[in-house]
């Protein structure tokens, strides 16, 4: 198949081989989308996203340290017809005035949600020196300057702060009805490492990546976490390069 | 490092980059929204990663890396485009000869490539005929080999009833006929056959003519192609040319006129389309036209005049005979029947275009008819052929080989496919990436018409079907979402001064609600600051309304306990049997409703993804409440109230507790159906909004079920297949016997042959569980299928209550009764003859015309008179949407309906169901 049409992402935490990526892209019905406004909400997201067809979930990217949007999201679908749409007809245009990029994802898995920058957010934002303002002023250099008119929408507080935004865990195929153990509460970070303990080898792998990371993640400089193929509006390759020197 | 996998993952691409060029163009298609088939893209990508590669990945572009060795692929793909592959030279003769220089070559690698080049790049099919010409020139059997794949996929395309493919198969070979490779009499054979075959297909007695669809495609197949080759045909073989025309000209006079109501997307053209004429009879308007213009065609270039002299002395081949399927004759069943028949043969041979006429006369540029025909098959071909390629579909849509501009016929045609009915070939959406690539590509032209065709629409809003008033709705919101929400508000700000009911007011503020949605309040509401007017139009500022907000509310600590509850992590089970004991047995159930719903939504209320977490939570503990369908409606009363500021988050919230099944479909129905939301159905979509998300769901399930069903019978016989292979092989095992010590003992390890049983066993198993699976599958789809049925009635049903109730009596004399006022028709199309000096320029400067005030914006129907236009027109837009979901229960429905039905009522289903309203 065409490989220019899947990703120009290749996801390092992927724990299989470029075969098993590309088999993963071409049947997935997720799709990862970049370069958005941290003020994007998931309605905003539903009503464009859903253009493309019926929408399964969305799952927002947040800062791990303050539980708010940072720029990236996961959108599942339950065809995936409407998962190539989305990607051929939303790429590249405009939502909140940013040109957002819409890739086939491998599949959503629980700690994906979470920016891996060190200070929290996406590693783009780390390295960033332009200013832009709805992606939180200047890097993390600035701090976040909220717009009068829109407030970040906060993941972990609030009547919810018992709930941590579910995740699909385990969730696969056009289920309507009611299924699928949903892990809440201020531990359930544990408590999924545990799951994927259990679960596929492909889980296990990035459980030990994962626990080795968990531990450290803050005294040691982030790997880039995506790869693209090129530069054209985002700056990761540039960032790569600078911790090269 | 980046470079490296940069290479790792473009290369094996370039590598097979034209070795996969074309698979076959055919896909199944799931939803209604794919009526036809789409093409798979591949050479597109080639052509694709070729034009825009430098950009995607500078270091290795495939572009560079392709060397000699390709550049002949990269030249035939471009043959023909203004392009640095060539020098940018224009002169087509020196493109063919540039191609063909490096192609001869390579000519027997390239066939495959020259003939899928031509089926998805059909606009330049000229070129690549002459190309096949002049290889055939240098080797005969190289002709032959493409006539005869020809031929086979000709064939294949009738067979398989591939409607895309057969016409552009058609004009190759017309094409390859004034090249010279293909005979002039077989090109005659072949529409002899399509022409008889129609002839067969709309009489009576021999055919059906429930077909006629069909027929009617064959002899547009046959007109289409003569702009190609018509010169050629009448100097070489005037006689049997002559036959043909004849021929057509009989088949026309036989065949009836097809009057489609259902399609029509101007509801006041509905009466016009009895009169005028049909796309058939248009376009064989236009042919006659063109043969007594001598065949001149501007929009076709006719590469091969300059190589006539070459080509001449090539070899001809004949092309085999081909067939075209038989249709099942009618046997003489029920009406409906018939016409069901019918219904599903104009599914599957559509008309490829509605003209949508949105501009006046005096605006559209002037062409022959004949050249507004193949401009507008080019536009659709790219857009077929392109569709998933940005870049290249934005290029070639702007830069068709036409020696006239076409701005506005592109608009039109791009609308027209928005528009389509009942449903355009892509998704909306596809169409409105189209229009913003263009508007980026010809900044200077193309804004402005655009703008242009969405005020004529605008003008026309209380006309254009209700189906069509949504897809437009949700195209202009995003499309202006597009270009920072700008558009010129202050000349609609007069709609603030019509009825809360008048079209155009709907309009203004349901794509404000939608640009509220893809964007933000406060966003839109600095939109529209050149006219503060319309800041009445702009949705309710979106909060949430909680019930319970100080102690004295009703139910304030019920809702607190409960939400301390829920912080608690509190089980389902355990909140269900508190709300039982609490607040059902101490109040009532319509109490406990309110009290659990509306905490619950409050507690989801910040996101989405917390709504879904609050349902998959505790959703369980609305379905005890709610288990039958009166309190299912009272629960989406109450999501309604919490959330009655926010359209969007009703609809989603209503459609996801109908996900999880806590309401059910009929439940929906019922409520949309209730006094205060009949009461909205003029001035708002936010019923209707529900009710489709309502019924489409419905309809996703069944389609989910049904292609699940199709791979489950694949693995089924699949399964059987290893199942019957497995026993074999240990029986054979077992029965292979050899002589030890003058016994008969088994010659297999007994090892192995336990092995080889396990085997069998478990291909055995496979295979039931496979069946089982199936079978479960198929009661889901009886189940759903059965659903749907009641869904249906229920909504026709409810449909028929309040319409009866309000639609005005049917006179005396039987005539039915006007809705529309006439006269408003005509100002209409007063409206349309304005020179329209309102157009505006992104670029230069806004030409503030004021003249607009000049077109009288009267609106003069009534309020219940337009209540009854727009049930009306969603009565329609769901039948017709749906109708081969409801066709099948036809009967049940007829018997709902009962005789007294109002006629107007029985007119909007039959036109939405296609049906013939002859016999009302």
């Amino acid at each position: 198949q065409d490989l220019a049409k899947l990703s120009a992402y290749r996801d390092r935490r992927f724990p299989g081989n470029q075969e098993e990526y590309e088999r993963a892209l071409q049947t997935s019905t997720t799709v990862y989308v970049g370069n958005m406004s941290f003020y994007t909400t998931e309605e905003q997201m539903y009503e464009l996203f859903s253009r493309a067809g019926e929408i399964k979930k969305i799952i927002m990217g947040l800062d791990k340290n303050s539980k708010t949007p940072c720029g990236f999201c996961f959108v599942l679908y339950y065809s995936r017809e409407d998962t190539e749409d989305a990607v051929k007809y939303i790429s590249g245009t405009m939502l909140d005035d940013r040109p957002i990029r819409v890739d086939f994802d491998w599949g959503f898995e629980e700690g994906r949600q979470w920016g891996r920058g060190r200070s929290g957010g996406q590693v783009r934002d780390e390295y960033r020196t332009d200013y832009d303002q709805r992606r939180g002023g200047y890097g993390k250099l600035v701090q976040r300057e909220l717009e009068s008119q829109r407030e970040l929408v906060d993941y972990g507080a609030g009547a919810l702060s018992a709930f941590q935004p579910p995740m699909p865990y385990g969730r696969h195929g056009g289920d309507y009805g009611h299924g699928g153990s949903h892990r809440h509460g201020r531990d359930y970070r544990k408590r999924n490492r545990e799951d994927e303990h259990s679960a596929s080898e492909m889980s296990r792998r990035t459980s030990g990546y994962e626990s080795r990371r968990s531990s450290d993640h803050d005294s040691r400089p982030e790997k880039n976490p995506r790869f693209r193929e090129s530069g054209d509006s985002d700056d990761e390759d540039d960032d790569d390069q600078k911790r090269r020197r | 490092m980046s470079d490296l996998l940069n290479a790792h993952l473009t290369s094996p691409f370039v590598a097979q980059f034209i070795g996969e060029l074309l698979p076959a163009l055919e896909t199944p298609s799931r939803s209604p929204q794919r009526s036809s088939p789409v093409p798979s893209v591949s050479v597109l990508h080639s052509l694709g990663s070729l034009l825009c590669a430098p950009n995607r990945s500078p270091p290795s572009s495939p572009l560079r890396s392709l060397g000699s060795m390709s550049s002949w692929r990269t030249l035939l793909l471009r043959v023909g485009d203004k392009c640095p592959e060539y020098g940018g030279a224009v002169d087509h003769k020196e493109h063919i000869e540039t191609c063909y220089g490096v192609l001869w070559r390579e000519f027997e690698h390239s066939k495959d490539e020259i003939s899928e080049c031509a089926e998805q790049l059909p606009h330049k099919i000229p070129f690549y005929g002459v190309l096949v010409g002049l290889i055939n020139l240098e080797d005969e059997d190289f002709g032959k080999n493409i006539v005869d794949d020809l031929h086979c996929k000709l064939q294949e395309a009738l067979s398989s009833e591939n409607c895309d493919k057969i016409r552009i198969l058609l004009r190759f070979l017309t094409v390859l006929m004034c090249s010279k490779v293909i005979l002039p009499s077989s090109v005659i054979e072949v529409f002899e056959t399509l022409l008889s075959s129609a002839a067969t297909i709309i009489d009576e007695d021999a055919g059906n003519p429930s077909w006629q669809p069909c027929a009617d495609f064959y002899i547009t197949c046959i007109l289409s192609c003569l702009p190609w080759g018509g010169t050629e045909l009448i100097e070489q073989v005037p006689d049997e040319f002559d036959r043909v025309i004849v021929g057509i000209q009989s088949y026309l006079s036989i065949r009836k006129h097809s009057q489609d109501t259902s399609f029509i997307v101007f509801e006041a053209d509905e009466d016009k389309s009895a009169k005028e004429k049909d796309f058939v009879e248009d376009l064989w308007d236009h042919i006659q036209i063109l043969s007594t213009n001598g065949w001149k065609v501007d929009s076709v270039p006719r590469p091969h005049l300059s190589f006539e002299e070459q080509l001449v002395s090539g070899k001809s081949y004949n092309l085999s005979p081909i067939s075209c399927p038989k249709q099942s004759a009618s046997s003489s069943r029920s009406t409906i029947s018939r016409e069901r028949e019918n219904y599903e043969a104009k599914l599957k041979y559509p008309q490829r275009l509605c003209r949508l006429h949105i501009f006046p006369s005096n605006k559209i540029e002037k062409m022959q008819p004949i050249d507004r025909f193949i401009v507008e098959e080019y536009l659709l071909d790219v857009l077929l052929f392109f569709n998933g390629c940005r870049k290249e579909c934005a290029s070639y849509m702007a830069s068709l080989p036409v020696p006239f501009r076409y701005e506005y016929l592109m608009a039109e045609t791009i609308f027209s496919q928005i528009m389509f009915l009942p449903q355009p070939p892509f998704k909306p959406i596809y169409y409105a990436l189209v229009i913003i690539d263009l508007c980026k590509a010809l900044p200077g032209a193309f804004p402005a018409v655009v703008a242009g065709a969405v005020r004529s629409l605008f003008n026309r809003i209380g006309d254009l079907d209700m189906e069509c008033r949504t897809r437009l709705i949700l195209w202009f919101s995003h499309h202006l979402s597009n270009f920072q929400y700008f558009w010129p508000w202050e000349e609609w700000a007069h709609v603030k001064d019509l009825p809360r009911w008048a079209p155009q007011r709907v309009f203004v503020q349901e794509v404000l609600e939608r640009e509220v949605r893809l964007s933000y309040w406060d966003k839109i509401k600095q939109s529209i600051e050149n006219a503060p007017e319309l800041e009445e139009l702009l949705p309710p500022k979106s909060v949430s309304n909680f019930r319970y907000n100080s102690e004295e509310d009703h139910g304030y600590t019920l809702s607190k306990e409960f939400r301390e509850m829920v912080r608690g992590r509190k089980t389902a089970r355990e909140i269900t049997s508190w709300v039982e004991e609490t607040i059902i047995q101490i109040h009532s159930s319509k109490f406990a409703i309110e009290v659990v719903i509306q905490t619950l939504l409050d507690i989801g209320s910040k996101s989405f993804t917390h709504l879904i977490t609050v349902l998959e939570r505790y959703g369980q503990v609305i379905a005890k409440l709610c288990t039958d369908q009166n309190m299912q409606v009272l629960l989406i009363d109450e999501v309604s109230s919490y959330w009655k500021n926010n359209t969007q988050m009703t609809a989603i919230a209503i459609d996801r507790m109908m996900g999880y099944r806590i309401i059910s479909n009929l439940a929906i129905v019922s409520w949309v159906f209730s006094l205060s939301n009949i009461e909205q159905f003029h001035v708002s979509d936010r019923p209707w909004e529900i009710l489709r998300n309502a019924i489409n769901k419905t309809y996703n399930r069944i389609a989910d079920l049904r292609k699940e069903i199709q791979t489950l019978k694949k693995s089924v016989l699949l399964a059987e297949d290893v199942a019957v292979k497995a026993l074999k092989e240990f029986e054979a095992a077992e029965t292979r016997l050899e002589v030890v010590d003058g016994q008969p003992v088994q010659a297999e390890k007994p090892g192995r042959l336990k092995r080889l049983k396990g085997y069998a066993e478990k291909a055995k198993d496979d295979e039931i569980a496979v069946r089982e699976a199936l079978e479960a599958k198929d009661a889901l789809l009886a189940r759903a299928l059965e659903e749907n049925k009641s869904l249906f009635v229920s909504l026709y049903k409810s449909f028929a209550n309040v319409l009866t109730e309000r639609l005005p009596p049917v006179s005396a004399d039987g005539a039915f009764p006007k809705l529309r006022d006439e006269e408003d028709i005509d100002s209409m199309a007063i409206d349309l003859e304005e020179p329209s000096t309102m157009e505006m320029d992104h670029d230069n400067g806004r030409k503030d015309d004021r003249n607009s005030e000049k077109v009288t914006h009267r609106y003069s129907i009534k309020e219940q008179d337009q209540w009854c236009l727009c049930t009306l027109g969603y009565v329609k837009a769901f039948s017709r949407q749906y109708a081969t979901e409801i066709w099948p229960h036809l009967e049940t429905l007829e018997a709902v309906f009962g005789r007294d039905i109002h006629p107007l009522f029985r007119k909007a289903v039959f036109a939405g169901l296609c049906r013939s309203t002859t016999e009302m």
